[in-house]
């Protein structure tokens, strides 16, 4: 795990990262929920963290039933 | 005439000599405070201290404030920390400025090392009342936040429903397992996770008795308990 790089996806709502926490659960694509990274937001939010090479298959995923704001790499 | 060229060349060289603040004896957050307001008007200065804290927090104000930064041991414990001004004064440093709060959050951290260890007591699998669905998000962020924080706690302690956030499917064991890793003693109380029959399942810290966790939360410098 040294060195692997992580993707961060981003949501307008709490209720949406949750949703979307609940498709990636379903669609058995390892990810998990922490809280946005400082030097991204002061928001009190969270947000789903997914390692690099699971950014194409996580936006496959969440295209066209949940919306996110943004993905932003670690 | 000779006189006259001594007389200009001390006062010359008092110019270049730093201002003495003196510290000793006071409590955090004072020396940090003294010395800022200091720094802010002299080119250099000697703080003087009598704890590592005074000196960990001036160190630090040094590097907010582009100093210069040395400190010489003394007699009795006296430490004479030396500052100088080696930019302009800039609050801002890669976009970030930093307030009086957080130089008092500054103080409270390193002063917690000396006041005894940090407990962190997870006594539930939610973070706060109200509604279980956000305690559960909140509750996840909490544990991964951990990880950050400096220094770590020496201790957490799982009880009650505090405990399922020990086991293999939890959505923060790897958090615990990471913490353990990091030399955080873990604690999980085995009445609860023998009434909750999950025994088998935990997977981070040790399984512990109300002993241990009495006496562990009895000696805590500070507890925390989301």
């Amino acid at each position: 795990m040294e060195g692997q790089r992580y993707v961060v996806f981003l949501f307008l709502s709490v209720s949406y990262a949750l949703k979307a926490e609940k498709i990636l659960k379903a669609a058995g694509i390892v990810h998990k929920l922490i809280p946005v990274p400082r030097h991204i937001s002061s928001d009190c939010g969270v947000c789903l963290r997914i390692t690099e090479d699971r950014q194409q298959s996580v936006e496959g995923e969440l295209r066209g039933k949940v919306e996110w704001d943004k993905a932003v790499l670690l | 005439m000779v006189q006259l060229m001594v007389g200009k060349e001390k006062g010359k060289e008092d110019r270049y000599m730093p201002v003495i603040i003196d510290a000793r004896g006071l409590a955090c957050p004072q020396p940090v405070i003294m010395a800022k307001k200091a720094i802010e008007e002299n080119e250099q200065i000697i703080v003087q201290v009598d704890n590592d804290i005074a000196v960990e927090n001036i160190r630090r104000l040094a590097l907010k404030m582009a100093c210069g930064f040395s400190v010489t041991e003394k007699e009795g414990g006296i430490r004479e920390v030396a500052l100088v001004r080696t930019g302009a004064i800039d609050e801002t440093i890669e976009g970030r400025s930093f307030s009086a709060q957080e130089d008092e959050l500054a103080c409270a951290v390193v002063s917690g090392r000396e006041t005894g260890p940090l407990v962190v007591v997870l006594s539930d699998n939610h973070m706060g009342r109200g509604n279980d669905v956000l305690g559960d998000i909140l509750i996840r962020s909490f544990v991964h936040t951990l990880l950050q924080l400096k220094p770590l706690p020496d201790t957490v302690i799982c009880y009650n429903a505090g405990v399922k956030l020990a086991v293999k499917d939890s959505a923060v064991i790897d958090d615990l397992q990471q913490l353990a890793k990091d030399g955080v003693d873990i604690l999980v109380c085995g009445t609860c996770v023998n009434y909750f029959e999950i025994g088998d399942q935990v997977a981070a810290g040790h399984i512990s008795n109300m002993y241990d966790i009495a006496e562990t939360m009895a000696g805590a410098g500070r507890l925390l308990r989301p």
